[in-house]
C-alpha cells in the first residue's frame, strides 16, 4: 500500500492506492496519522479511489486512524469508497460510523466550521 | 459422493498477504460463468479474501514456510470454498456462538468471521487431523425471484 499526501484549506487528503489488507499496511498508517497529529493536522480524508483489494483488517486499519484522530479532536472521512469497502462498511454497521463522500470538494467542505 | 457435474481447482499459496489478490482473481474468473449477480459475486470476493486472510494469520501465524490451500468448486446450484490452514486450530463452536461486535470501533481485528457468515450462505469449520483447520463457505444461486436455483 501507498499513500500520498495533499493538503487543501488546511484539510489532509490522504490518497490510498494499493491492497489494503494488514501486515505492514497497519504499522504504516498508524505512522502516518501520527506524524499528522504532531503536526497539528487533524482533519483527515482518505480517498480510497485506488485501492483494489480491502479485507476486515483494512477496514479495521482506517477504524484505528479514525479513533486516534478523533482522540485528538480530529476526524477521518472517506472519499469514493468502492463498492466491496461499501459492502463491508454496512455488513459491519461501521457505515454508521464513517461520513462517505464521493466528491473531494465536498468533503474538504464538510469540516468547514469544525 | 462427489457430484459428477462439479468442477474444481485447488491453488496453495505461502502464508504472505501479498498472494490474495491473485485468489481473489483467480475465483472471481472460476465463478465467472456462475449465475451470481453482481452483488453476489462482490460476497463471494470479499469471504474468500477474510477466510484466507484468516488462514495466513490467525492459521500459519504469517509463516511463509506454512501453506494456505484453497479449494473451489462449482456446483449447478452453489459454489464451495474450502480454506485450509496449518494451525493448531480454535475453539471455534465458541467463537461462532460469541462472535465480537463488529461495529465496536477500539477493536482492529475480529470481524473477518462475522463477515463471511452474513455474505455467504454456510460457514463451517472442522479440524483436519495432521492439517490444520478447514473452513468451508457456500454460496447459493439464486434466480432472479430470490429461489435457490
Amino acid at each position: 500500500m501507498r499513500i500520498q499526501t495533499k493538503e487543501r484549506n488546511g484539510v489532509i487528503v490522504l490518497v490510498f492506492q494499493g491492497k489494503l489488507m494488514g501486515g505492514p499496511d497497519a504499522d504504516y498508517f498508524r505512522d502516518v496519522v501520527h506524524k499528522l497529529i504532531e503536526q497539528g493536522k487533524r482533519r483527515v480524508v482518505a480517498d480510497l479511489s485506488g485501492v483494489n483489494w480491502i479485507n476486515s483488517t483494512g477496514v479495521g486499519i482506517l477504524i484505528t486512524g479514525y479513533t486516534t484522530l478523533r482522540k485528538n479532536g480530529g476526524d477521518l472521512k472517506l472519499l469514493r469508497v468502492s463498492t466491496k469497502i461499501r459492502s463491508i462498511l454496512y455488513v459491519t454497521k461501521l457505515n454508521l460510523i464513517f461520513e462517505c463522500f464521493e466528491n473531494e470538494d465536498e468533503a474538504v467542505a464538510s469540516f468547514e466550521g469544525d | 459422493m462427489r457430484d459428477i457435474m462439479a468442477e474444481s481447482v485447488i491453488i496453495e499459496f505461502p502464508s504472505d498477504y501479498k498472494y490474495l489478490n491473485m485468489i481473489d482473481m483467480v475465483c472471481g474468473e472460476f465463478i465467472n460463468d456462475m449465475d451470481f449477480d453482481h452483488e453476489a459475486a462482490n460476497e463471494v470476493s470479499i469471504s474468500i479474501i477474510e477466510a484466507c486472510t484468516n488462514a495466513l494469520e490467525h492459521g500459519n501465524k504469517c509463516c511463509p514456510e506454512e501453506s494456505v490451500r484453497v479449494c473451489l468448486t462449482k456446483h449447478p446450484d452453489r459454489l464451495v470454498i474450502e480454506v485450509f490452514d496449518h494451525g493448531e486450530g480454535f475453539d471455534f463452536k465458541y467463537y461462532l456462538k460469541h462472535i465480537p461486535d463488529p461495529s465496536d470501533i477500539h477493536k482492529l481485528r475480529g470481524r473477518g468471521i462475522f463477515i463471511m457468515k452474513h455474505m455467504m450462505d454456510s460457514l463451517y469449520f472442522d479440524m483436519v487431523p495432521e492439517r490444520g483447520i478447514k473452513v468451508t463457505l457456500e454460496k447459493m444461486i439464486r434466480k432472479q425471484s430470490g429461489e435457490v436455483a
